[in-house]
């Protein structure tokens, strides 16, 4: 038997010696003499505390002690092993998503959780649940991005330490499984891990079926970076147009919707600050520009080239970079969108905008927002390249709602019903007891 | 275990405590107080012969002076041989001496009846009361006795024949100490010039009791106040414990380690103011504890018409030792 929560069980047996040595230290009359000048001793209260070797009332102390052990055991949270649960799992449950999504997260990993498996949280940072309960899958804060790369790796470590003990741990996984989780280390840190891993998608529809809408580009006919979009075929998971003239209140109300809007002026709108000298840059790289992709798209795409810089982008997050470090982009948080501007000017003449660089650059800064909760699923394909399971072909699977732990909490239920029942006998037995003396 | 050492401490109290003796054993005591004189505080007033000054001059073999006749003094007196060698006529003044009527007054109340198994208290009293009437018996003072108990008044007139201080101890042996009954009633009604011995632990009506000794001191008698107390009482025990009054089930008073203190300090305080109210009526205090020889007491007390004038605090015993 193992429990839940053992500081209740130290509690409880701190708090029963306490009682043992209460019940030696009780309220007593000494014993009586007679003495036929006890007349000149100070009038005192006949009875006083005084030390025994035997404890006193020994049926209250031992019900008194009962109900202190039924107490704690039932806030411990007693667990009886069990053949069923001979095979170890690790539960990996992603909490980065809001809270639309954690309903559905959370009630699969708790139909999916049995007494006895790790429990790993993940969002930003991975931590594991010592001790773990089904009510643990909620004791945990939610952040704005997951990793699935750090839950790999702790659940990894969860599952070496379980298989030492048990004859097979699997880890099972328990996650939208966005985009934005997954990176270029997530497939190799899987391959670590020799054993079963079993993918249990919930709280989003595989993305499959999720429409990509292409970027809107408001540009003139023939506009250069209306050409290199075109030509990457970008297309968005999320809201992004891209403007090429000056903002406007139409704009600004869009990306208060959520939407990225990412103003590349082909001129020097107003507004903007004139750089002190015009001169030239020969590179530009942009350095994050929104949320990753499974396919390692987000890398970092620089294009060396002969750039002239008259204005330099208003204050905000610096999503790229010139080669002198200067910033060349910035993002704004404007709602639940982002406002990106782009201070590069493209020049109009040459194939610059033709070429695959200045593609993959237009292309990673006409992606969502950075802060934007707007995140695209993985599909089926990907995650099975991501994390495979090891033995059964198809490794993405719903698993049943299970009811282990209702056994355990009906015995902790019961534990307290006794310890109610010990409490009304306790009473009965101490106003006997006090019916006697008087 | 606790009950194992509280009984322990109990029978170590109880072989301290164990100052009384047997009837079997009384002979000791006779032995011990063989040839102690228990003289008259002052002389006294009485007729029949015995071993006290009298304030009577009589026929007495025991020439105290001459003196001239007068008219009305018995012709019987006149010393004929003086008259003839002198022509004067002389009568003989002798002093008289005369007997003093000894009362015992002993205290069989329930606080006497301690401690509990060895009733030592009780013994040591007894004691004491059979040494005193030998010793009076001695000088042929008749004795008597009056003992307060349970069953009420137990009187036994002043007799001076022998086996009057056998008949005391067997009347002591026979009462078994209990109740709660005053002691100053038992010594109402006794004769003027009488010597009364008040043996008691004094728990009781101590203050009716000197008061009726100072009337017996004021009338021309004499009272001696032996105060018995036992040495659980001068040094209780160390434990924690709930001490009981005997006479009073409702006085229950805890011992602890403050308590004892205090305890020690009022009760050595009112053994003081008890030997000075006695004192200061001209009467006799002696404090007996109940571990020391029954002899000794006799002795002090027997002593006190030596030393009245001196002022013997009443913890002083040891030193008289």
């Amino acid at each position: 038997m193992s429990f839940a929560a053992p500081v209740f069980a130290w509690v409880g047996v701190a708090v029963a010696l306490a009682l043992v040595a209460l019940h030696l230290l009780a309220w007593r009359r000494p014993p009586t003499i007679p003495l036929p000048t006890a007349r000149f001793a100070p009038e005192a209260p006949a009875r006083m505390v005084s030390p025994a070797v035997r404890p006193a009332d020994l049926a209250l102390l031992a019900l008194r002690v009962l109900l202190v052990g039924l107490i704690s055991a039932a806030l411990a949270g007693p667990r009886f092993p069990s053949r069923a649960h001979s095979t170890a799992r690790v539960m990996v449950v992603d909490r980065s998503h809001g809270p639309e999504a954690w309903s559905e997260i959370d009630r699969t990993a708790r139909s999916a959780f049995r007494p006895g498996d790790a429990l790993v949280l993940f969002d930003s940072v991975a931590r594991q649940v010592r001790n773990p309960t089904a009510d643990s899958i909620a004791a945990t804060t939610v952040s704005e991005s997951g990793s699935m790369s750090a839950a790999l790796i702790l659940a990894i470590r969860a599952a070496t330490e379980l298989q030492r003990a048990r004859d097979s741990v699997e880890i099972v996984v328990v996650s939208p499984f966005g985009s934005d989780e997954m990176d270029a280390a997530s497939a190799s840190i899987r391959r670590i891990w020799p054993g079963r891993v079993r993918a249990v998608r919930a709280g989003a529809p595989p993305n499959d079926t999720t429409p990509a809408r292409r970027v809107d580009v408001r540009a003139r006919p023939g506009d250069a970076v209306a050409a290199a979009l075109a030509l990457a075929g970008t297309t968005s998971p999320g809201a992004v147009r891209v403007i090429r003239d000056a903002i406007t209140p139409v704009d600004g109300a869009w990306a208060r919707d959520g939407g990225a809007v990412v103003v590349w002026p082909a001129a020097a709108p107003e507004g903007w600050q004139i750089r002190a000298a015009i001169d030239t840059a020969f590179g530009v790289t942009v350095i994050s520009a929104a949320s990753a992709s499974p396919t390692g798209s987000a890398r970092p795409a620089t294009v060396v080239a002969p750039f002239a810089r008259r204005v330099a982008p208003p204050p905000g997050q610096v999503v790229a970079r010139w080669d002198d470090g200067d910033p060349a982009a910035t993002e704004l948080a404007l709602g639940a969108g982002c406002v990106r501007s782009v201070a590069v000017d493209v020049p109009t003449t040459g194939d610059l905008a033709l070429t695959p660089a200045f593609r993959r650059f237009a292309e990673q800064l006409a992606r969502p927002c950075v802060s934007s909760r707007v995140w695209m699923p993985v599909s089926d394909s990907v995650l099975s390249a991501v994390l495979p399971a090891s033995i059964l072909p198809d490794s993405i699977v719903h698993l049943p709602a299970r009811h282990d732990s209702q056994s355990d909490s009906s015995i902790a239920a019961w534990m307290l019903a006794a310890a109610m029942a010990a409490a009304l006998v306790e009473l009965l037995v101490r106003r006997g007891a006090a019916n006697a003396t008087a | 275990m606790r009950e194992r050492r509280g009984s322990r401490d109990e029978d170590r109290q109880g072989r301290q405590d164990q100052g009384g003796s047997s009837p079997e054993t009384r002979g000791s005591l006779l032995d011990a107080i063989r040839g102690v004189k228990w003289p008259a505080l002052r002389p006294v007033g009485g007729v029949l012969p015995g071993a006290h000054h009298s304030r009577l001059r009589g026929a007495a073999p025991e020439l105290s002076e001459y003196r001239v006749y007068r008219q009305g003094d018995d012709p019987k007196r006149i010393d004929w041989r003086l008259l003839a060698r002198s022509d004067r006529a002389y009568i003989r003044l002798t002093e008289d001496r005369s007997i003093v009527p000894t009362m015992l007054v002993v205290d069989a109340t329930a606080s006497m009846a301690f401690p509990e198994r060895s009733l030592a208290k009780w013994r040591a009293a007894c004691d004491i009361a059979i040494g005193l009437a030998a010793v009076a018996h001695t000088s042929r003072d008749p004795v008597g006795m009056v003992v307060v108990s349970a069953s009420g008044m137990r009187q036994l007139p002043s007799r001076t024949r022998r086996g009057i201080v056998g008949e005391l101890a067997r009347a002591l042996d026979d009462i078994a100490p209990g109740g709660t009954l005053p002691i100053a009633p038992a010594m109402s009604g006794m004769q003027v010039r009488i010597r009364v011995a008040v043996i008691s632990d004094f728990l009781g009506d101590a203050a009716d009791v000197r008061r009726r000794a100072g009337e017996i001191a004021a009338a021309g008698g004499e009272v001696h106040a032996v105060h018995v107390v036992a040495d659980a009482e001068l040094d209780p025990p160390r434990r924690s414990v709930l001490a009981v009054d005997p006479e009073d089930a409702s006085l229950a008073r805890p011992f602890f380690a403050e308590s004892r203190a205090a305890y020690l300090e009022r009760f050595a305080a009112w053994r003081s103011e008890l030997s000075a109210s006695w004192r200061a009526e001209g009467l006799s205090y002696t404090l007996a504890r109940v571990s020391e020889p029954a002899e000794w007491v006799v002795r002090r007390v027997a002593g006190a018409a030596l030393g009245m004038g001196r002022a013997v605090p009443p913890d002083a015993r040891s030193e008289v030792r």
